[in-house]
């Protein structure tokens, strides 16, 4: 039988985000105009905003599968809760650094304590970073799932809470962008964040879908090499 | 006229998340590696057991 050559799904989600990745790079920098108060650094604000949300999305989504997990107890949903969350981490440590960088030189502070919807974001990076303290400290197994799992459910009333937080927080001197009356800006600022927006999500989607592919290669290798030994 | 310090930390944004994602790369990369010695292992102990036979 001959073999078709045919493009998987990490391949084709990796070029997507490639695509997209470009195409909001040329929109921030050739595209976008400078805002009027912010000046060239609210560019900044195209893969800040992004990044953020999809640490959200992420934290989120690894929560949905522990809840599937907690429901099904199908094994496989462990690892698919496991790796948003990892994935999640890597984004969010992102979002940290660009935002203190902007912060700095939008508000010449690198932190700001007072900021609500700062302090609940470091609160969920924070939580989300011992989740692996906690995983690691388990034996392998379904207690270990059932725990993560757990834990990982816990973490994901925060984030409503931390999207709500700079509404709540009126005198904060974080930017409300998304208003219950619409989009606080232009149409050309808002398709270029709709650009970058889609680029880091479909970035977290091939990562995630890389990722899985690699634990599945090593879960089989294992597998093999527990039988070779035993054969041998 | 554009400020200078905005350029700067514009560039280091991106900068930073380039460096994340090539960083993410070598990763991936090192793990290949790993994959690869272990194929190997599997490889040899296949072998030496045909060898056997």
């Amino acid at each position: 039988m001959p073999h078709t050559a045919r493009l998987d799904r990490a391949t084709a989600a990796t070029l997507v985000a490639a695509s997209l990745m470009a195409a909001a790079v040329a929109l921030i920098f050739f595209y976008v105009p400078s805002d009027v108060d912010q000046g060239y650094s609210q560019r900044i604000f195209y893969f800040h905003v992004p990044i953020a949300l999809t640490t959200y999305t992420l934290f989120a989504w690894g929560a949905l599968n522990a809840a599937r997990y907690l429901w099904t107890g199908r094994e496989d949903l462990d690892l698919k809760s496991y790796v948003p969350m990892h994935l999640g981490v890597i984004f969010g440590s992102l979002t940290l650094v660009t935002g203190s960088i902007w912060a700095h030189i939008s508000w010449g502070t690198w932190w700001d304590w007072g900021s609500r919807e700062l302090n609940t974001f470091l609160i969920i990076f924070l939580f989300y970073c011992a989740y692996f303290m906690l995983r690691f400290s388990v034996e392998p197994g379904a207690r270990r799932s059932r725990y993560s799992a757990v834990y990982a459910l816990l973490g994901v009333g925060l984030i409503p809470l931390s999207v709500l937080a700079v509404r709540i927080a009126q005198d904060a001197l974080h930017p409300i962008v998304f208003r219950s009356n619409g989009v606080n800006m232009d149409g050309s600022m808002f398709l270029t964040f709709c650009v970058a927006l889609a680029a880091m999500l479909s970035l977290a989607v091939s990562m995630y879908l890389v990722e899985m592919r690699g634990k599945r290669v090593d879960e089989r290798l294992a597998q093999l090499r527990r039988l070779a030994q035993e054969a041998a | 006229m554009i400020d200078e310090s905005a350029v700067r930390s514009v560039a280091a944004v991106y900068g930073i998340a380039w460096v994340a994602t090539l960083a993410y790369v070598v990763i991936l990369n090192a793990k290949l590696g790993r994959i690869e010695r272990q194929l190997d292992e599997l490889a040899g102990i296949l072998e030496a057991r045909s060898g056997d036979g």
